[in-house]
C-alpha cells in the first residue's frame, strides 16, 4: 500500500512512468469489467484508454481515503456510460447477441458462463455490484461509491443478484444431472 | 467461498481480455501527450461569509424599525367596554304655569284668557317702565 501511495505521489509530480506501474495491476481487470459495460471490444479498449487518461490527468483528486482501485473503476464506469449513449447500438439489444463482445470473449464451454446469465438476468447497475463484489473483492462500501448507491442499495441488489444467479446455477446444475440420466438438453 | 462465488469468479476468469500490444502503445502515447492537472485550491473563505452577523443583525433592525412605525401609525384600538356615558342634566325651566281649569263654555274661557293675557301685558309694560 506504501509503495501504492509513493506510485500516486510520483504520478502526481508528472511521471508517466510510476503511473503505469500503479495501473498496471488493474489495465487487464478494467478491460474485463468495461467489456461487459460496452457495445464492443474495440469500445471497451478506448474505455480503458479514456478511463486511464482521466485518472492521469485528475490524480490530484484522487482521496486516498478510498481505495485506488474503487476510484479508477468509478471513473471506468462513467467513461463506459458516456460511450454507451454516444453508441448507436443498444446495449440492452446486445444481451444474447451473437456481436455481444462478452460472448466473443468466453472460452467455448459446455455450460454457459455464468457473466452471460447474469447479463440476461440482471440490470446494468446490478451487474456491475456483482461483477465488483465477486471478481475484485470489493467491499460494500467500495462498491457504493463506485456507483454512487447507498450501501442499503448495494446490499439489498447483491443479494437479489445473488438470488437471481443461485436459482440460474441450480436450474443449470439440475439440467446437467438431467442431462447425464436422460441424454436430453435442459429447457 | 460459497458455490456461487466460486463459479462467478471461474467464469470470469474464462474471459478472455488481454491489453494488446497496440492498445498498450496508444496508452502509453496518449499519457506522454498529458499532465496531470494541478490541485484546485480551496476557495479564500469568503468576506460575505465571514460577515454574516452584520447582515443579520442590519436585517433584525430593519423588521424591528418596520414593526415599530406600523404600530405608531395605526388608530388606538377601541376598547371593548362601553364607555361610561354621562348623565344627561337637562336645564329647569319654570315656566310658573298652571293648568287651565276650564269651567266655563269655550267662547267664555277665551274672553277671559284675553283679559288675562292684557293683564299680563299691562304688568309687563309696568315692570320695564313703559
Amino acid at each position: 500500500m506504501s509503495s501504492e501511495l509513493q506510485l500516486i505521489e510520483a504520478a502526481k509530480k508528472g511521471s508517466v512512468a510510476a503511473f503505469t506501474d500503479l495501473v498496471s495491476a488493474h489495465r487487464e481487470r478494467l478491460l474485463r469489467f468495461l467489456l461487459t459495460r460496452c457495445s464492443s471490444y474495440a469500445d471497451a479498449e478506448d474505455a480503458v484508454q479514456d478511463t486511464l487518461m482521466s485518472a492521469y490527468r485528475y490524480i490530484h483528486s484522487y482521496n486516498s481515503r478510498w481505495r485506488f482501485s474503487t476510484w479508477l473503476y468509478r471513473i471506468a464506469l462513467r467513461n463506459a456510460a458516456k460511450i454507451g449513449s454516444s453508441a448507436t447500438v443498444d446495449l440492452q439489444e446486445l444481451r444474447g447477441d451473437e456481436n455481444d463482445p462478452l460472448s466473443e470473449c468466453i472460452a467455448a464451454s459446455d455450460r454457459e458462463n455464468l457473466w452471460l446469465s447474469a447479463r440476461r438476468l440482471l440490470t446494468d447497475e446490478v451487474y456491475a455490484a456483482m461483477w465488483l463484489r465477486y471478481v475484485d473483492d470489493m467491499s460494500v462500501n467500495d462498491i457504493s461509491a463506485v456507483l454512487e448507491r447507498s450501501a442499503s442499495w448495494t446490499k439489498v441488489n447483491l443479494l437479489r443478484g445473488r438470488r437471481a444467479l443461485g436459482t440460474e446455477l441450480n436450474r443449470g446444475s439440475c439440467a446437467n444431472k438431467s442431462d447425464d440420466h436422460t441424454g436430453e438438453a435442459y429447457g | 467461498m460459497d458455490k456461487l462465488a466460486e463459479r462467478l469468479r471461474e467464469d470470469a476468469d474464462k474471459i478472455d481480455a488481454t491489453i494488446s500490444v497496440e492498445l498498450d502503445e496508444r496508452i502509453q502515447a496518449s499519457l506522454r501527450g498529458i499532465s496531470p492537472e494541478p490541485a484546485r485550491r480551496a476557495a479564500p473563505p469568503s468576506r460575505t461569509f465571514s460577515m454574516w452577523w452584520a447582515s443579520g443583525i442590519t436585517g433584525v433592525a430593519a423588521a424591528v424599525a418596520v414593526f415599530a412605525v406600523i404600530n405608531m401609525q395605526q388608530p388606538e384600538p377601541e376598547s371593548m367596554t362601553e364607555p361610561a356615558v354621562p348623565p344627561l342634566a337637562l336645564p329647569f325651566v319654570d315656566w310658573n304655569a298652571r293648568t287651565a281649569v276650564l269651567t266655563g263654555p269655550l267662547q267664555q274661557e277665551y274672553e277671559d284668557l284675553q283679559a288675562d293675557l292684557k293683564k299680563a301685558e299691562q304688568v309687563l309694560k309696568d315692570d320695564i317702565g313703559l
